[in-house]
């Protein structure tokens, strides 16, 4: 049933994916109301899928990489559903579609069923940790398709070549101001992240630090930020750079999952899926 | 004779704007050439429409109605311009054509900007001033407000209206993509052209808040900061006002005045927020560079031409389904106005009949003597007769509705039942 559903909602997020495209690339103007609901459609299919696997195993658990990958898709579609609601930004969806597609596609393929939680590793920061980490990164994930849509508009209007493209997508100072509000959501839950995480790992090893590959990544992508929002603050660092910074933020934060997922490194955030 | 419907005029497809504007009929003198209208031979309603683009006569009409009487009549009148150089201009159109027609004009399917909004207003004003002086009747009231109507739905449902065709609006469009709302906004506006002046005028109007008006002389800056609520400042001083604008309009005569080091440096002291230039001065005020600058826009003349362009195009792919939606019109307007002679006449045969019927039958049975029952009975067989011998005829002539054999066949209906004329 838990898969029954995570494929229902992928089939949900790649005809949203479809919609999108046809309406903002094509004009398509049946289209237009499509894709925002089957993206909506999709998180709701999926969140049940997540609910089952909670009720089923009695926690919230993400373990394993076809969960997490899952688990991010589902989070992503939220956030963007917050999004949609406070600034109707709806366009974004045209980025978080097949973003959500492909990685609920992936979690769909690599889908093993529930799998048992290391007893030493549970206790009550996990479901805190997870979660936090989890929903910092939905909300840069929010922000990389702010951005893209940012980079988009921003080429149509500097090229001339403007077109209808140019009508169906927001401002640029609108896409700046969310992408802002996204890094100013997603830089604490990250900051939190990184200290439940070493509150969990303090509880049951007695070391906050371990140095595994994992944590060296959040360093860094928390001083990214960090300096982000710093220029931000003092030199009025937006648009065109400031998304390309983003963007630059949201794939270290894909290739550091990927790495540590993917690559036979040991360590307590994925025993590897090559390994 | 039949009635019919006509159009006849000249508009900016058929005729120069020398002779168009040679041509137009001032509003007070509409009146008095109605009335001359009306008194030419087979004219019964008619209404006169005169605009930039267009001098156009429609008309409802019985019978023929010589061309050469309409064109002195509707079109020339004292305007003194011959018959040989305006009959090579002037077209006519007939029936279910005059309809299209004038709801393509309505709908703003024939105007030389696709999908502009003054010519429905212009028709109504003078539609109504065609209704005070009673020239029009039942038929050209009828055609007149389903026309509106047409405009109104082609208007909102296809987006012939819906992409700015100005420098001036595309120029607002454009600043709504850079920013999120142009309230609180500070525009600059280097030089007095008048398309510079339009274009202030219609960022103010989209919400900008302050204008700055720089120019060489300052007095004539005064004036226009006067008028529209702003500032005037000295051309020399304006690189110091330059970080304060978001939106710069550049029309002055004078050649480049703002380069991209200066904005660059703008854009700095800004803390980066976005600034839109506007270059609609030839030879150009921004030096086309700055362009490149991030967090800074250019758009020259030929670059808003372009959108402008762009947005005809799309205007003019919305009017196709336009035209669709006039041509249902045209055909539920077409098969009102053919039951106004199809439907009489079909009542007309079935009186005539009956009266044969009715009295045949009472001559009949007076002569001889039958119970009720049969006399029903004989009754009865001669409805059915008459309404099997008129099946094929009415049958005939309601699917001849609309179509070309109609007019032939209703003359032939009447002149083979002895049935006059329906309407009198």
């Amino acid at each position: 049933m838990e898969l029954a559903f995570l494929q229902l909602a992928a089939t949900a997020y790649l005809v949203s994916a479809l919609a999108f495209g046809a309406h903002v690339l094509w004009s398509v103007k049946r289209a237009a109301s499509v894709g925002p609901l089957l993206l909506g459609l999709g998180f709701l299919v999926h969140g049940l899928s997540i609910a089952w696997r909670t009720v089923d195993s009695g926690f919230v658990t993400v373990v394993g990489f076809a969960e997490g990958l899952s688990f991010f898709a589902w989070l992503v579609a939220g956030a963007w559903l917050v999004a949609q609601r406070r600034y109707s930004l709806s366009v974004i969806g045209a980025v978080v579609s097949p973003l959500a597609f492909a990685l609920t596609l992936a979690a769909v393929i690599l889908f093993t069923g529930t799998r048992a939680v290391p007893a030493e590793l549970m206790g009550p920061w996990l479901p805190v940790h997870v979660s936090l980490a989890f929903l910092g990164n939905a909300v840069f994930a929010l922000a990389f398709a702010v951005s893209v849509i940012y980079l988009v508009q921003e080429n149509a209007l500097k090229s001339h070549s403007a077109g209808s493209l140019l009508n169906r997508l927001p401002s640029l100072e609108q896409l700046d101001r969310v992408n802002f509000t996204c890094l100013a959501w997603g830089f604490p839950l990250l900051t939190l992240g990184i200290m439940t995480g070493g509150l969990w790992a303090a509880a049951y090893s007695g070391q906050f630090w371990s140095g595994e590959p994992r944590e060296i990544f959040s360093i860094v992508l928390w001083v990214l930020y960090a300096g982000l929002l710093q220029l931000r603050f003092t030199r009025g660092l937006r648009g065109r750079r400031a998304s390309l910074a983003t963007m630059l933020g949201f794939a270290i934060l894909v290739l550091a999952y990927l790495a540590v997922n993917v690559l036979p490194v040991a360590g307590r955030h994925g025993g590897g899926v090559l390994s | 004779m039949a009635r019919g419907l006509l159009v006849y005029g000249i508009n900016h497809h058929s005729a120069p704007v020398e002779l168009r504007e040679r041509l137009n009929v001032p509003e007070e003198a509409l009146a008095q050439r109605l009335v001359e209208l009306l008194e030419v031979p087979g004219v019964e309603e008619a209404v006169l429409l005169s605009t930039c683009n267009r001098v156009e006569m429609i008309a409802c009409c019985s019978g023929d109605v010589s061309r050469g009487e309409l064109l002195h009549k509707a079109l020339l009148a004292d305007s003194g311009v011959t018959p040989e150089l305006a009959e090579p201009h002037a077209y006519q159109h007939m029936g279910r054509e005059a309809v299209r027609h004038l709801f393509r004009v309505a709908s703003s399917l024939d105007s030389l900007v696709v999908g502009e909004p003054q010519i429905l207003g212009q028709m109504k004003d003078q539609y109504l001033l065609s209704h005070g002086h009673s020239s029009t009747g039942v038929v050209l009231n009828r055609l007149f407000h389903k026309s509106f109507s047409v405009a109104k739905r082609v208007r909102s449902e296809t987006g012939i209206a819906s992409k700015s065709v100005s420098v001036a609006s595309v120029a607002v469009d454009l600043a709504g993509k850079i920013f999120e709302n142009l309230e609180g906004r500070t525009a600059l506006l280097l030089g007095l052209g008048e398309i510079g002046e339009v274009t202030a005028r219609q960022l103010l109007s989209a919400g900008v808040e302050r204008l700055l008006v720089a120019n060489r002389t300052l007095e004539t800056a005064l004036e226009l900061a006067r008028e529209l609520d702003g500032t005037a400042l000295p051309l020399e001083r304006m690189a110091g006002y330059l970080p304060l604008a978001d939106l710069v309009v550049g029309c002055s005569g004078g050649g480049q005045l703002v380069m991209a080091a200066e904005v660059s440096a703008a854009l700095k002291e800004r803390r980066h927020q976005p600034m839109f230039f506007i270059d609609l001065a030839v030879p150009r005020n921004f030096d086309p560079t700055i362009n490149n600058v991030d967090g800074a826009y250019l758009y020259d003349v030929d670059d808003l031409a372009s959108v402008i362009n762009e947005n005809k195009g799309s205007r003019r792919r919305e009017a196709t389904e336009g035209e669709v939606m006039v041509e249902q019109e045209v055909d539920s307007f077409w098969q009102w106005f053919e039951g106004l002679e199809l439907v009489p006449t079909i009542v007309a045969l079935r009186e005539s009949v009956e009266v044969i019927r009715t009295t045949e039958l009472m001559r009949t049975l007076d002569k001889i003597s039958l119970d009720e029952e049969s006399r029903e009975r004989v009754d009865q067989m001669t409805r059915s007769m008459m309404s099997k011998l008129l099946h094929l005829p009415t049958s005939v002539l309601k699917e001849a509705g609309g179509s070309n054999e109609e007019t032939g066949l209703l003359s032939a209906t009447k002149r083979l039942f002895g049935l006059g004329d329906p309407e009198k």
